[in-house]
């Protein structure tokens, strides 16, 4: 064969042993399908409509500082029998319909008979019904019983069994934190961390081809398809919010806005060296009692009044106007600026013709606090460099007052500090002065609580937060790190004056009553006038908003919180008397449950003949002590068996008491070993975590809060 | 002599740019079709017909400037886009965007881009330059393994995308290498392993499929015997008695394959008794792998394919195995909305399945089945011959060339074309296994019209200087 001939045979084969037949193949099933079958395609096309349909992710949790979950998503099933599944065998359906029958009505509907509900089925199967409802909201456990059900068991294709998965979201502490943790619903603004968080915790969307078995209801039935694209489950975020400390924070705002009677109230906890926002608590009115309406801690700005005063000194000592004993005429509590008279609410300006700058503020003199600013601030001199008023809105600009602090929840409302002299802002001669204690302008609690932290924290200003981690399947995606916003808002000096200046108020000013024996606590009482007309005859007085912002302990702080109450109708309204108790008594619980503040009653140094000898303050089960004395040969005196017991101890004898542990409770376990301890605390419901080895020096909760099984730190050592 | 003023244009090759441009307004149409609602022309670009319009404006825009383009850049350029293409495919592994579960994408500012596009291209030159380089005889084992590897390595570099699909395409310069002279036993052999293999994933029967080869093989035998007639009889009786026994009684298949493997013995045993054991040894050889491959079929089909790939093969093979809801769905609404279309079909615009998204990717991979249900058999018919007849016309093309790069280009192009149009149009009538590749020209698509629309251009550009060239 030559070459030309071969090539020509070679094109000849490719066309007529590949072309061709591939040619005639194609011809063959385009006349095949469309006129040959055309007619029955044609019918099947009506019957079957099958979307591709997005299938939501489960989302992710909120946990609290302590891991216990502040938000979470309970799945639950939706059970559907399609009686006319296309792997349906009839001898199948024939053969177990009476079994399932008996089963659907013996477990799932006890309405129905057996019979009656085999009639149901074989009406639906005859029907042509594809999504016969089971049962709805199913738990996963009920969903693997009545999967198990004769012709269930055979699966979806065969066995007609679909189960659609649903979820709902379920905040197990209720009301605890409620707006801030907040929600995303169709149709409604979403809300606090849920609705900050929305692309976080929701995940991505599957697809899953769905049939459509009723076009008219929309009602869509899922189908076993490999295509599906498996949802991804939301990411967890961890909050910085710590169970304990914001019940304890809930509970005591709840007691005084009901005691005071209200319109609402709001009290914030924060961590001093971080700005991490360990409780916050809003209660609004609603018709049926108290409700999370509003997280007016963020929300909300308002005229703080006299917790501003603090702002004021600030701006005087910073440009060293003033000195803390510096002497200041009262006015006998009553000035005038141009038109208006500014009156003091406190006693102290009716008692003495002067009071130091200290006084002015642990007093909370209006007319002081006015007068000084307006000396030093109310003209253009040389002294404020020719700046007047507008050097102190620097001021106020330097701690930061005029901006948000950027919390991740929606909503924060923005501060309005007026600009000096701006005809936009209706800047009039009598703006200053009342500017100076707190009014013609707005911050929020939060934006004031944050301040207040910085002068706890040393003049570092830190940024809030609420959420330390985003977790993914339990291992740290991302961790937001303290940040700090500005490193110092004032002098050393100004700070110190500043605190020194709080701790005055607790100490010998308006918050004296308020004074604790146990730890001191610095502060700032409010009390401000709410809804207010002026009119020529003087003032309408619409309310009050009490508040009180402050730290604790005062020496080295480490919480710093705010209590703000509004319009409170009944049994006073001074910052002192409603604000005040609420801070307090969040302090005093804070106080106790602070670990580190507290010394272990076993670390107490052991009698020193009793430690080279004797197991003193060791504790256990009582049979275990007994039994292990009685094998060392030691003398005791034992007490009634039973229960845990903990050796005590006496001069020349060992003595054993018993440690009840209460039920209900967290019970004391420092000094227990671990085994004794898991035994007490598991019994209760607690969740144990442990670090270290030895016996229990320090637990995270402390003895005596309700339990509800929390998780519980054990430290061993 | 070559006059600088002229591109060639007057030169082009009318007819396969007749049926380029038939073919892209078909696309054109069938892709309006698909989005057609009534107030399309208002908000025409941003609807998909709007970006359909604009790439096939880039596109023949860039036919013109290829034939800007001096005909010999192609064969200098041909490794270098050659080698480009591949160093994309690799990039494409490390930093690509994965678009539905294969990382076979970049995307740049909102324009994606599919390198393996770019590597057809690429291969086809490189393929025709290395074969019309003076010194490549593809009956040396060497050249013909090079050859093998042009096409091979980017081939593979798609598989780890994975892009099945793409991959695929590849094998069309099996086609070019068989023109260029690669000795067609290779071709016999291929063809003989894939149809063991399919054999043995339809049947799934073993001892059967090993008892036809045997026979066939005895058959061959026999062939070669003195006496022939009476050999070919004897065995051929022989066979039909035992295709009766496994009519009536098919529990005795391994008795059968017993005795026809004893035969197969014997005649073996005789041929070296004749000093013809060459023959014998060989077609015992290729009669053993066929029965390993059948055999093996299942094993390879379970270990080797991931579950959506058997999925794709049982709706091919075995639809009856498949949910109707489920995989085989793509599959029925594809064949429906084609055999609803009946002779005539139901008119442009009105192609309710494919429109109301019955079909899946109804615009892109599944384009044909609106052509199926707006046109019928008639619409599908004149595509199909549209096809055929630029296949032929590239053959002629190919044919007609005095250069040999210009001629295996030719061929490489007119086999990609082929695949993707076998390929395409025989998945969404259930003749091939789905495949996700385009048709040319008529899905839609920017990075596919546009890859189409260069390698037809650069193959009228060659044609109009087939003189000059040599």
């Amino acid at each position: 064969m030559d070459i030309k001939n071969e090539v020509l045979y070679r094109i000849y084969f490719l066309f007529f042993a590949l072309v061709l037949p591939v040619a005639i193949l194609l011809f063959y099933k385009t006349i095949e399908v469309g006129i040959v079958d055309g007619p029955s395609w044609r019918n099947a096309g009506q019957s079957m409509y099958v979307e591709y349909r997005p299938i939501e992710a489960e989302r992710g949790n909120i946990f609290s500082q302590d891991g216990s979950l502040l938000a979470t998503s309970i799945p639950y099933f939706d059970l559907y029998m399609d009686p006319n599944s296309t792997g349906m065998k009839e001898e199948d359906f024939n053969l177990y319909i009476d079994s399932l029958a008996w089963c659907l009505a013996t477990y799932v509907d006890p309405s129905y008979t057996p019979g009656g509900y085999k009639e149901f089925l074989i009406e639906k199967r005859l029907s042509g019904a594809r999504y016969v409802p089971i049962k709805k909201k199913v738990s996963y456990a009920e969903k693997r019983f009545i999967e198990q059900f004769p012709l269930f068991n055979l699966g979806q294709m065969r066995g007609g069994f679909i189960a659609r998965k649903r979820s709902e979201r379920k905040r197990p502490f209720g009301l605890l934190a409620q707006r801030t943790i907040g929600y995303v619903r169709e149709g409604a603004k979403p809300v606090g961390l849920e609705g900050y968080f929305n692309d976080v915790l929701g995940g991505e969307e599957g697809t899953q081809p769905m049939l459509c078995v009723d076009r008219a209801n929309d009602i869509w039935m899922p189908i076993e398809d490999l295509d599906a694209v498996e949802p991804q489950s939301g990411d967890d975020i961890q909050t910085t919010i710590d169970v304990n400390l914001q019940d304890i924070t809930e509970e005591a705002l709840f007691r005084a806005v009901e005691y005071h009677d209200a319109d609402w109230g709001t009290a914030m906890l924060m961590e001093v060296e971080t700005g991490a926002i360990k409780a916050i608590a809003n209660l609004g009115r609603i018709k049926e009692g108290w409700w999370e309406t509003y997280n007016h801690a963020v929300g909300t700005a308002v005229e703080p009044g006299s917790t501003w005063k603090l702002a004021s000194m600030m701006a005087l000592l910073e440009d060293g106007f003033v000195e803390l004993e510096d002497s200041v005429y009262l006015e006998e509590g009553s000035i005038q600026f141009y038109e208006e008279t500014l009156e003091d609410a406190t006693y102290f300006s009716r008692e003495v013709d002067s009071g130091t700058v200290r006084q002015v503020f642990e007093m909370s003199s209006n007319v002081g606090v006015a007068k000084l600013v307006d000396r030093y601030y109310g003209r253009k001199e040389n002294i404020n460099r020719n700046e007047g008023a507008a050097r102190y809105i620097s001021r106020i600009k330097q701690f930061n007052l005029n901006l948000p602090v950027g919390i991740e929840i929606e909503g924060e409302a923005n501060p309005y500090i007026k600009e000096a002299y701006s005809a936009e802002d209706n800047w009039s001669g009598t703006t200053l002065p009342w500017m100076s204690i707190g009014y013609e302008l707005r911050v929020t609690p939060l934006q004031l609580l944050n301040f207040y932290n910085a002068v706890a924290n040393g003049g570092r200003l830190m940024k809030p937060y609420l959420v330390s981690e985003i977790q993914s399947n339990g291992s740290v995606d991302e961790q937001f790190r303290p940040t700090v916003l500005k490193k110092s808002i004032a002098s050393e000096q100004t700070i110190r004056q500043a605190q020194s200046l709080l701790e005055g108020v607790v100490e010998r000013g308006t918050a004296y009553k308020l004074k604790s024996e146990q730890y001191r606590f610095a502060g700032k009482t409010g009390t401000a006038q709410i809804n207010y007309k002026r009119t020529r005859r003087g003032k309408r007085v619409g309310g009050y908003q009490a508040s009180f912002v402050g730290y604790f302990p005062a020496d080295d702080p480490k919480y710093s919180c705010i209590v703000v109450i509004n319009n409170p109708r009944k049994h006073g309204f001074y910052g002192s008397d409603v604000a005040g108790p609420v801070f307090r008594e969040i302090a005093d619980r804070c106080y106790h449950s602070i670990l580190d503040l507290h010394e272990p009653f076993n670390l107490r140094r052991k009698p020193v003949l009793a430690t080279e000898q004797l197991p003193a303050y060791d504790a256990g089960e009582l049979e275990d002590m007994e039994a292990l004395l009685a094998a060392l040969d030691l003398e005791f005196f034992p007490e009634a068996p039973g229960g845990m017991g903990m050796l005590l101890p006496e001069n020349d004898s060992l003595k054993i008491v018993p440690k009840p542990l209460p039920a209900k409770q967290v019970p004391d376990v420092v000094g227990l070993g671990l085994r004794d301890a898991l035994y007490a605390l598991e019994n209760r419901g607690l969740q144990v975590k442990v670090s270290g080895a030895g016996r229990v020096i320090r637990q995270s909760l402390k003895p005596g809060t309700p339990v509800r099984g929390q998780v519980i730190w054990l430290k061993l050592g | 002599m070559r006059k600088r003023t002229s591109s060639g244009l007057e030169k082009t090759d009318r007819l396969t740019f007749s049926i380029y441009l038939a073919l892209v307004a078909i696309g054109w149409t069938m892709v309006l079709s698909v989005g057609y609602e009534p107030d399309i022309w208002q908000r025409f670009f941003s609807a998909p017909i709007g970006k359909q319009t604009i790439w096939i404006g880039i596109s023949l825009a860039t036919f013109f400037a290829v034939f800007g383009i001096q005909s010999r850049f192609w064969m200098r350029a041909a490794y270098p886009i050659y080698g480009l293409a591949v160093s994309l495919l690799i990039a494409v592994l490390l930093v690509g965007t994965t678009i539905k579960g294969s990382k076979s994408w970049f995307v740049l500012g909102g324009v994606s881009f599919q390198p393996s596009e770019l590597a057809k291209f690429g291969t086809a030159l490189a393929m025709a330059a290395y074969l019309s380089r003076f010194k490549t005889k593809v009956s040396v084992p060497g050249d013909a393994l090079l050859a093998l590897a042009i096409l091979g390595i980017p081939m593979l570099l798609i598989l780890l995308q994975p892009d099945a699909g793409s991959a695929l395409v590849f094998l069309a310069f099996l086609l070019v290498l068989y023109r260029s002279g690669l000795n067609p036993a290779w071709y016999a052999f291929g063809f003989f392993t894939l149809g063991a293999l399919l054999a043995g994933l339809i049947w799934e029967n073993t001892p059967l499929i090993a008892s036809v080869l045997l026979f066939a093989g005895i058959l061959l035998l026999a062939y070669q015997q003195a006496r022939r007639r009476q050999a070919l009889w004897a065995t051929g009786i022989m066979g039909a008695g035992g295709a009766a026994i496994y009519w009536v009684a098919p529990q005795y298949l391994n008795e059968i394959l017993l005795a026809t493997g004893v035969l197969f013995g014997l005649l073996a045993l005789l041929m070296y008794r004749q000093n013809k054991l060459r023959l014998g040894l060989l077609v015992a050889l290729v009669a053993g792998w066929g029965i390993g491959v059948a055999a093996l079929s299942q094993y390879l089909f379970n270990q080797a394919l991931k579950p959506h790939q058997q999925d794709r093969i049982n709706v091919w093979l075995h639809p009856e195995r498949c949910s109707e809801q489920g995989s085989l769905y793509n599959l029925l609404q594809s064949q429906t909305a084609i055999g609803s279309g009946g002779l005539t079909g139901k008119g442009i615009f009105e192609g309710t399945m494919t429109k109301l998204k019955h079909v899946p990717e109804q615009s892109t991979d599944f384009i044909f089945c609106t052509v199926g249900e707006e046109h019928g058999f008639i619409g599908s018919t004149i595509v199909i011959c549209l096809y055929l007849l630029l296949l032929i016309r590239i053959t002629i093309l190919a044919e007609r060339q005095r250069a040999a790069f210009s001629r295996y280009y030719a061929y490489g192009i007119a086999g990609i074309l082929f695949i993707h149009f076998f390929i395409n149009i025989g998945m969404t009538m259930g003749l091939v296994p789905i495949i996700g590749i385009p048709l040319p020209f008529l899905s839609k698509g920017g990075s596919s019209l546009l890859g189409f629309t260069i390698m037809l251009a650069v193959l009228l550009k060659l044609d109009s200087k087939r003189l000059q060239l040599a």
